[in-house]
């Protein structure tokens, strides 16, 4: 008995020991990263005898994305998932750093070795670490491209070579770029990105007074907040209404009264936040620099809450709270058309309450150009996974005419369908959805609602507004002449008389009130920032977005002078001067160099 | 298991033949709690090399640039950086301080908690003081967000209603007396949690003593000075020196979650300000730099504290 006990005595501590060795082993080899290039050899054998054309007899798989733009976790739902379930027999297991961590969780996913099967969104230096590490699947291998990229290489083939110049030293493709198209033009569909938006009730009923520099919405607004002083909910109304969740170096809402000037903050080709570029030309500003778009924008909420139109809990809400609050008719004027939308639901615009467009003349709206090389959000196939060849051939339909459209508006026959003419158009099924996101949707197309069945992948492939070889028309079904001849609410059909054009789009394009990027490439990936930059970087950043939030919220224009001041003392001190200049020179040796 | 024990005892005393058996045995006793305290505590250590490296994520430290001490003067590489790292270490030395300061409460909660003579009350307030503890600092915040907001805040709205006050404050957004207010909320969090303790301790104080003070004609507020508080002193005592080595370490999450621009000048504890400059934006090698300084700035103060100990009350705890 005793002897029995000693013994047991032994036993544990060794079992123990196992388990945490155990434990510890496996943990550090994930850690380590380095085992990567022996499993992806013994993948070949799917594909070798012939190509696979039809995935649904294939056995079920699950997909785990690592999606860095995702803003869902968890298994893709209701009319995509069955849509993919029945071509491809797999199921997306979403995994999203936007909800758990951010970059760190793209920092930890990154250090354990393993993307996942397919890598959503993933650019810039973690990119080319994870290519450099051999953690992202080439695309040339064993032909698969050949056998299953047959979509990709018809409709971005560019994007496909600027991959293999710019990460693949020449002969590997190691993914895709995203929004990839071409054309002249704003690449936006119906709606710009930017505003801004101002209710248009409100707005008529002061007789439309004209706006010509961004000041002068502040005294329309607060008419308006007179006229309109309480919410549906009895609550305050406020002129504007900003978050802080979304800041990175500074204040994203500040930082956007740059985007109604044509700038945008770093020059859309080199990592770098610190300047302004201009959206079509060889111009820069620093963000701190004494009149920046930056600082204007400051200048510009500080006025409005001098006047009492910023939302006092801007600086402590979040975006959530924001949007309930736009839903809620509690905010007059909003930066972008995506965010005021909440408002303009049918029961509001049936009324005639709704927001629209109002530019001010001195605008000049910041837009995307076409991209035959393909966006910075990559697309790309980790290499650890089981079935290189299905993965491939899920992202090539994504990227063939089929897969955007279908991913865009749902499978034909439900929302949409060909007309009689020949044309695209909504279904009645299609019009509810659109206008309500919570219109359930047939048990046959996979049930649930419309708004969870949205692809989560969240990005983009081909440009939507870019016409669908298929139907002739746009993939964007706002821009379908079927949807926009259609019966307008009553907000889009008084602001359609008043403006005399049909979408945001056309009348910034009519009044020659946009600045439109052109696409840049070189063969070369961009920069990369040093380390020593970056921490300055970092710490620069946060003291700007410290400052920008007490400076709008500031009693008076002495403290705001005195906290600018501060802040252009501190910001410098801690290497502010050097950060623009490593960027300034970075955007001079690439972009600018288009316009010599 | 206590036949063993037992026997283990004896042995240990009587034969020398035994003894080198039982030598082992109570060091295979000992092993998985030392094989934790070597997972736990001295291998990370490990990573401390990570302070000399630029690292990036996935790529193998023995591909990464090797940059010697550069993120330790990095720390103090100019004016304005060192006046930063000042602020932060204030900022953790004031939170740090007041809370040692309040750390007195829960040893007066408790005392006061075992003098109630109604045990049903006495068993409400203790579950409603311990209940804050489970809470995590995320859902606290949105707690907070919903009594003190602006715009629909439950404490603005009353103080309007009543017409205390014409315009609303945003006392989230309040850089004045944020370490006080921040102390606050880890007291109303952790009072009925810290309480537990010196409750048991009161408990496990021999009952003679209380009968041999009332003989001695003590008040209950005599028995509580002369008998319970020398009866739970030495507890508080471990606990605040095992504090005071925790005195840089303050945590993150609370003050994450309360953070905003307006009182990040004195929010900023230290642990925020790693995350912030070397998490939140990658800098690995920097965030190490500055944590190896943190641990051995904590083993300084640790071992201060123990001398401390020992000079008053005559006795450390290492």
């Amino acid at each position: 008995m005793t002897r029995q006990k000693k013994w047991a005595f032994l036993v544990v501590p060794v079992c123990l020991m196992m388990i945490f060795t155990a434990a510890c082993n496996s943990g550090g080899a994930g850690k380590t990263g380095s085992s990567s290039s022996t499993s992806s050899t013994e993948t070949a054998s799917t594909s070798d005898n012939g190509v696979i054309t039809d995935w649904s007899k294939q056995p079920e798989m699950t997909l785990t994305v690592f999606d860095t733009l995702a803003n869902f976790a968890g298994e893709q739902q209701g009319w995509f998932a069955k849509l993919i379930k029945d071509k491809f027999n797999i199921k997306l297991n979403i995994v999203a750093p936007n909800l758990s961590g951010g970059a760190q969780m793209i920092a930890t996913q990154m250090a354990s070795g393993d993307l996942g099967d397919l890598v959503v969104g993933l650019g810039g230096k973690d990119y080319q670490n994870a290519i450099k590490s051999g953690m992202i699947l080439d695309w040339t291998k064993d032909g698969l491209l050949d056998k299953y990229g047959k979509n990709l290489e018809k409709y971005a083939a560019q994007a496909l070579d600027a991959n293999k110049k710019q990460y693949g030293g020449g002969t590997a493709i190691y993914g895709i770029g995203h929004n990839v198209g071409t054309g002249e033009g704003p690449s936006e569909g119906a709606d710009m990105t930017f505003g801004p938006m101002l209710r248009w009730d409100l707005y008529q009923k002061l007789g439309s007074p004209q706006i010509k520099t961004l000041d002068d919405y502040l005294p329309i607004l607060k008419k308006m907040q007179e006229m309109d002083p309480k919410s549906d909910s009895g609550k305050k109304t406020y002129g504007m209404s900003l978050w802080s969740d979304w800041d990175g170096d500074w204040s994203t809402l500040a930082k956007v009264t740059a985007q109604f000037y044509g700038y945008g903050e770093g020059d859309g080709f080199n990592p770098g936040d610190m300047i302004l570029t201009k959206a079509d030309g060889p111009e820069y500003q620093g963000f701190l620099d004494d009149n920046s778009y930056y600082m204007q924008g400051l200048e510009f909420y500080f006025k409005a809450n001098q006047m009492g139109l910023l939302d006092p809990d801007s600086l402590t809400q979040k975006f959530g709270d924001v949007s309930n609050k736009f839903k809620d008719g509690q905010v007059l004027f909003s930066q972008f058309p995506w965010v005021s939308n909440a408002y303009n639901t049918p029961a509001h615009t049936s009324e005639g309450k709704g927001f629209a467009l109002v530019p001010f003349q001195d605008e000049k709206v910041y837009s995307s150009g076409f991209n035959p090389y393909g966006g910075p959000w990559i697309w790309s196939i980790g290499s650890h996974t089981k079935d290189p060849a299905r993965v491939l051939a899920f992202v090539d339909w994504l990227f063939s005419p089929e897969g955007v459209q279908e991913t865009n508006i749902g499978p034909k026959g439900l929302a949409w369908d060909i007309g009689k003419d020949g044309k695209p158009a909504l279904t009645d099924f299609g019009k509810k959805a659109t206008a309500n996101g919570d219109t359930p949707i047939p048990a046959q197309y996979g049930g649930g609602t419309w708004k969870n069945g949205v692809s989560a992948l969240n990005n983009a492939t081909l440009a939507t507004s870019q016409i669908n070889p298929n139907t002739g028309e746009p993939y964007d079904y706002n821009l379908w002449k079927s949807t926009l001849t259609a019966n307008p609410d009553p907000v889009t059909k008084s602001w359609r008389e008043a403006m005399g054009v049909t979408t945001s789009k056309e009348l910034f394009v009519k009044n020659n009130q946009i600045a439109v990027t052109k696409p840049f490439f070189n063969g070369q990936p961009a920069a990369q920032e040093p380390s020593d930059i970056k921490l300055k970087h970092s710490q620069v950043g946060k003291v700007i977005k410290e400052y920008s939030w007490k400076m709008m919220f500031a009693k008076n224009q002495g403290e705001f002078d005195q906290l600018k001041q501060q802040m252009d003392q501190k910001a410098k001190g801690l290497g502010y001067d050097d950060v623009v200049n490593w960027e300034v020179q970075q955007t001079k040796n690439t972009v600018f160099k288009m316009y010599k | 298991m206590s036949a063993s024990l037992t026997k283990t005892a004896d042995s240990s005393i009587t034969g020398k033949r035994f003894q080198i058996k039982d030598k082992y045995t109570l060091f295979l006793m000992a092993l998985p709690f030392l094989a934790l305290v070597f997972l736990f505590s001295y291998l990370p250590l490990y990573g401390w090399i990570y302070a000399l490296y630029d690292y990036q994520p996935g790529i193998p430290l023995a591909n990464t640039d090797f940059v010697g001490l550069q993120w330790f003067t990095a720390m103090v590489s100019d004016q304005v950086q060192r006046a930063e790292m000042f602020r932060v270490l204030r900022n953790t030395f004031a939170i740090s301080s007041l809370g040692i300061v309040t750390s007195i409460l829960p040893v007066i909660f408790a005392i006061l908690l075992t003098e109630v003579r109604n045990s049903k009350f006495k068993r409400i307030v203790q579950t409603l003081t311990t209940l804050p503890n489970f809470i995590s600092w995320v859902l606290v915040y949105s707690f907070a967000f919903m009594l003190f907001s602006v715009d629909n805040g439950f404490l603005n709205h009353l103080l309007m209603s009543l017409g205390w006050i014409r315009s609303p404050t945003n006392i989230l957004a309040d850089d004045d007396h944020v370490w006080l207010a921040m102390t606050l909320w880890g007291v109303w969090k952790g009072l009925g949690w810290g309480a537990i303790m010196y409750i048991a301790a009161i408990s496990g104080i021999d009952s003679e003593l209380y009968e041999a003070a009332r003989v001695d004609g003590a008040n209950r507020f005599r028995q509580i000075w002369h008998v319970t508080v020398p009866g739970i002193i030495p507890t508080y005592f471990v606990l605040l020196i095992l504090s005071i080595a925790n005195f840089i370490n303050n945590g993150l999450e609370q003050y994450f979650v309360f953070a905003n621009a307006m009182n990040m000048n004195h929010i900023e504890v230290l642990d925020l300000y790693v995350y912030n400059i070397g998490m939140g934006n990658s800098n690995f090698g920097f965030a190490t730099a500055v944590s190896i300084m943190k641990s051995i700035v904590s083993l300084f103060l640790l071992f201060a504290a123990n001398g401390l100990s020992k000079l008053i009350r005559g006795k450390g705890i290492i």
